[in-house]
């Protein structure tokens, strides 16, 4: 009875139980029924919506995707053990380079700012779990709304470059990942993930030091932080510390039990029906979000409004995004925003002149530069590569 | 302190540097303008959000083995879920996590965590 409906759930999540069924009448939404989340401001940071304090999860609320490229402040931040770093020292800070390479090497920052070529790319980075708190049924988790993700212009080397100075060895099939994070407890197994070696080696995966012109926030993983553009933040390790080569697969929790999907294209299974094999999740799947109009929001009648929200896929481009105010049956193309490249998100607006009081519920749905569209529902359960067609109710008076 | 400023220029430039280094610190710790131009530490002292878990049998319980690790956000965010679920949470954090929980005092953990977060009908 109390499952929430759909996409309600993100904007009542915060609600008490006894009003999220009220909450989901038109004639609540009158009242401004999105209670605020409780905010919190971490250093270098800006208010975000607080999910968790040890470790920091903290969401970015929708209005800084009005911008472009999300401001440092109010980028979002998901650890996932509580010993994370809060201190570094960028005179004695080295990233180590080893495993399977003839070289290894151990790089400060100033290393990587000053011996290899610096290179920049804008690139979304979301959460694998962003918009859980929309799955129906409800999946354990962080409950984020549609704030895990945030762009930014980022600046560093080639991953390829660092590996091409180690020198990889032959019959290589993977490279490891470690941060500066660590567990409370010693025996807890260190957050660590690994990429295909072909991946790591494409030349487009890097190795950040700058977001939008300035140095990390420590939060987003002072000094350096792996940006692997179109996948899913969960590659893109903070804090970077550690480079293993490997000649074989990564064993740990964080590859083999977490963040895996169901083996289909949609990452989609039931709760009656559990997928049977599941791989890494890794490619971001096309979506689109609004970001204006939010739940309730008032507008008035004949008057314009202009509906804005994002757009990304996985790396080949957003060719298109259409929105519908009628229930879905007619689609209206929205006008594109700036190409910032295809690892970005795309902005969009559509103008809507509501001619008629009552309550509307918009829709909106991308397709990529690939071909690949969004579908009408969606469940796994982890909640992971969320790619719904969104919707949105608005009052109209 | 202003005595100090008597002294040689010496001591007068020893103790600019120190404040400056102090402010700097400061800064960088507190603000969102941690440049870092003038020190190689970077530092933040992270704030306190205390939450006051909602009370509940073996309420005890949980505040010891599992506030340890992280935060009991991560239970009061969560929609009530059934008792299936949440053994399987508790059980991930000791056979994953290596939480040290004798099966007992998971037993206790899960009773809290379903007096909480359980199925609204069974409560």
């Amino acid at each position: 009875m109390l499952a929430a409906v759909g996409g309600y759930a993100a904007a009542v999540r915060f609600l008490g139980e006894g009003e999220l069924l009220s909450s989901l009448l038109p004639s609540a939404w009158a009242e401004g029924l999105a209670s605020a989340p409780q905010m919190a401001r971490y250093p270098q940071k800006t208010d975000l919506i607080l999910l968790t304090d040890r470790p920091p999860q903290l969401e970015t609320p929708l209005r800084y995707f009005e911008s472009e490229l999300t401001p440092n402040d109010a980028f979002f931040v998901r650890w996932h053990l509580a010993g994370i770093p809060t201190s570094v020292n960028t005179r004695t800070f080295r990233l180590e380079v080893g495993g399977r390479v003839k070289n290894p090497l151990q790089l400060s920052l100033h290393d990587l700012q000053t011996k290899f070529e610096a290179v920049s790319v804008v690139a979304l980075c979301q959460c694998a779990g962003n918009s859980r708190s929309l799955f129906e049924p409800r999946v354990a988790g962080g409950q984020w709304g549609n704030g895990a993700m945030s762009n930014a212009r980022w600046k560093g080397v080639r991953l390829k470059d660092v590996l091409d100075a180690a020198g990889v060895e032959p019959a290589t099939v993977e490279v490891g990942f470690r941060g500066l994070d660590t567990a409370p407890l010693p025996q807890t197994p260190r957050f660590e993930k690994s990429l295909p070696i072909d991946r790591a080696r494409d030349g487009e995966v890097l190795i950040a030091y700058e977001m939008n012109g300035a140095p990390l926030p420590m939060l987003n993983g002072f000094p350096i932080r792996l940006v692997v553009p179109g996948w899913y933040a969960t590659y893109w390790v903070k804090s970077l510390s550690e480079i293993t080569v490997l000649d074989q697969p990564l064993k740990t929790f964080w590859m083999d039990t977490a963040y895996r999907i169901p083996n289909n294209a949609g990452a989609e299974e039931t709760p009656q029906q559990l997928s049977k094999v599941t791989v890494p999740i890794t490619r971001m799947s096309v979506r689109s979000i609004f970001v204006k109009p939010t739940l309730g929001e008032h507008l008035s009648v004949g008057r314009s409004y202009t509906i804005e929200g994002v757009a990304n896929d996985g790396g080949s481009g957003i060719r298109k995004v259409e929105v519908s105010t009628d229930e879905g049956k007619t689609w209206s193309d929205a006008k594109l925003g700036t190409d910032l490249g295809k690892y970005s998100w795309r902005q969009w607006s559509a103008p809507w002149k509501p001619t008629d009081k009552g309550t509307y519920r918009l829709q909106v749905r991308a397709i990529s530069n690939d071909g690949r569209q969004q579908v009408t529902s969606q469940w796994n359960r982890s909640g992971y590569q969320r790619d719904v067609i969104e919707h949105v109710e608005v009052v109209v008076a | 302190m202003r005595r100090n400023w008597v002294k040689t220029s010496i001591v007068l430039a020893t103790l600019g540097m120190a404040l400056w280094v102090s402010a700097s610190a400061q800064q960088s710790g507190s603000s969102g303008a941690a440049k870092g131009a003038t020190t190689p530490v970077h530092e933040i002292t992270l704030p306190q959000y205390p939450l006051e878990m909602p009370s509940g049998p073996n309420l005890a319980v949980f505040q010891q083995h599992c506030l340890l690790c992280h935060s009991g956000r991560y239970v009061t965010m969560q929609p009530r879920f059934s008792r299936t679920v949440w053994e399987k949470e508790v059980k991930k954090m000791v056979d994953v996590y290596g939480a040290p929980i004798t099966p007992p005092e998971q037993t206790q953990i899960v009773e809290y965590l379903m007096a909480i977060r359980g199925p609204a009908d069974t409560k």
